[in-house]
């Protein structure tokens, strides 16, 4: 448990799925700044520190984006861990913060590609993709996570609609969040009927490219507004490249490190009010469950048409990227963690969990070759 | 489109023997930091999908991608030029520097 380091504030841009002309990525994160900044009562001139990750600031680095937000700062950092950036600088702010180098710490991620730009992106997101997957007509992540999909049906014998479960239900979450870009409820007959996009992924298996950006502010407990309680971490892990990419794709980094994460934070993963899962697709959902040991004899089949069905487990109670879109994974990650305070400050609104007290966060990413090679998770609990 | 040549290149530690797809820096296995380059010609096919959708594309054709577990090496992902399925013991090729295959033409 950190001691002195909290999360005192969250804030968001708008997500669209089409910007206007002049919003940019960089005009995104302006927007959820202001939010972060207020939500937390700190003064932008207070800020001591900055951590940013984005596809779409180049050529502009972070320190740029400090400049045109006005910040002087003793410490920052760019993040490039994708899905699991929200997760990466929540943890160096976290460590920043307690070891009293600086406080507070301004943390953001935001993307505004356009679908002509994240088709760039994908074909180029590293030399291996250049090289050895684009020439295939690869299909982007989508066609990497088909594969996956593919074998962890055939693994776990799943069916098409326990991926649907996972659609299904996080598009109920999402009618309660006025962010979320798709808000009507989905029936499962609509899942099912949707067309494919690389089988056996069909397009609500495919989370929505938006604009928009999320922005967190880490500090001292005691900077946190005293009309709420600042919400604490029990620990955080953090994976890079566990397996190689030598694996099978179906265990993430988390499975390195779930068992130490559980011991450090002291609680039992049956101790979980509700979890933010990185739902880049719902394989890979069900993948960091699994590896978080929260599907009793990794009986992910039953799990799915049980726990996820009834919504018995909250799970991306803001709908998840596949509802509420993906502003690049770096946002889409720190959407999960600022649910997450929201959920256990008692400030989710029409979504909100009874009693909300633990919640587990998770982030996934940067698809180097045949699946994910970062991964990050953390517990976090409602301070006093 | 590049020429198409015979097998896959891998690349194979001189220390440890291990074979590595894509190129590697370090072995992964020993830390080794030499490797000698070889050829690998023939995989099963563990999964396939078929791309329908490409983002930002007009006109797209669908297309077959497969995961391979090659005969003498790693797993790879190879575009399939014919309707292999899962279990097909296919002939690796490559075009430029990106696999594909396509069922055997003949016994090896």
């Amino acid at each position: 448990m950190f001691q002195n380091a909290a999360i005192i504030g969250v804030g968001q841009s708008a997500y669209t799925r089409r910007p206007e002309p002049g919003q940019t990525a960089l005009t995104f994160m302006r927007d959820a700044v202001v939010a972060a900044l207020k939500d937390a009562e700190v003064d932008a001139s207070d800020i001591q520190g900055m951590a940013v990750a984005s596809f779409s600031m180049a050529p502009d680095a972070a320190v740029d984006l400090a400049w045109k937000l006005g910040l002087s700062l003793r410490w920052l950092v760019q993040d490039t861990n994708g899905g699991s950036s929200a997760v990466s600088m929540l943890g160096h702010a976290l460590r920043t913060v307690e070891s009293g180098y600086a406080t507070p710490i301004l943390l953001i991620g935001g993307d505004a590609t356009g679908l002509a730009g994240y088709a760039k992106v994908a074909a180029n997101f590293n030399t291996v993709t250049q090289k050895h997957l684009a020439p295939l007509g690869h299909g982007g992540p989508n066609g990497v996570y088909a594969l996956v999909a593919a074998r962890q049906m055939k693994k776990y014998g799943l069916e098409k609609s326990d991926y649907g479960h996972i659609a299904v239900s996080q598009r109920k979450w999402a009618a309660g969040n006025p962010n979320a870009v798709y808000r009507t409820p989905m029936t499962m007959e609509e899942y099912l009927a949707a067309p494919m996009v690389a089988d056996p992924l069909s397009r609500y298996d495919c989370v929505p490219v938006i604009a928009g950006a999320q922005a967190i502010v880490v500090g001292r407990s005691e900077q946190a507004p005293k009309s709420r309680p600042p919400v604490r971490v029990r620990a955080i892990r953090h994976s890079f490249n566990h397996d190689h990419q030598q694996g099978d794709g179906l265990q993430t980094g988390i499975s390195a490190f779930a068992d130490e994460l559980w011991r450090m934070a002291g609680v039992q993963p049956a101790d979980i009010d509700l979890a933010s899962i990185y739902d880049d697709y719902p394989t890979m959902v069900l993948a960091q469950i699994n590896d978080l040991r929260l599907i009793p004899g990794n009986d992910i089949a039953k799990f799915c048409r049980t726990v996820i069905a009834n919504r018995t487990l909250p799970i991306n109670t803001w709908g998840g990227m596949l509802s509420a879109g993906q502003p690049g994974g770096h946002a889409g990650g720190m959407n999960g963690i600022s649910e997450a305070v929201l959920q256990l400050q008692g400030r989710a609104d029409a979504r909100q969990v009874k009693d909300a007290e633990l919640a587990v966060v998770t982030g996934y990413g940067m698809t180097m070759y045949r699946y994910g090679g970062t991964a990050g998770a953390a517990i976090l609990v409602r301070g006093s | 489109m590049s020429a198409e040549t015979a097998g896959v290149t891998i690349w194979r530690c001189t220390n440890c023997g291990g074979g590595f797809f894509p190129e590697p820096l370090l072995c992964p296995r020993c830390h080794g930091p030499a490797f000698t380059m070889d050829t690998v010609h023939e995989g099963v096919v563990e999964e396939i999908s078929v791309i329908r959708h490409m983002l930002g594309q007009e006109n797209w054709q669908p297309r077959r991608i497969a995961s391979v577990r090659t005969a003498d090496g790693p797993l790879m992902t190879v575009g399939l030029r014919d309707e292999s399925g899962p279990g097909a013991r296919i002939e690796l090729f490559q075009e430029g520097e990106a696999p594909f295959g396509r069922a055997k033409t003949r016994q090896a």
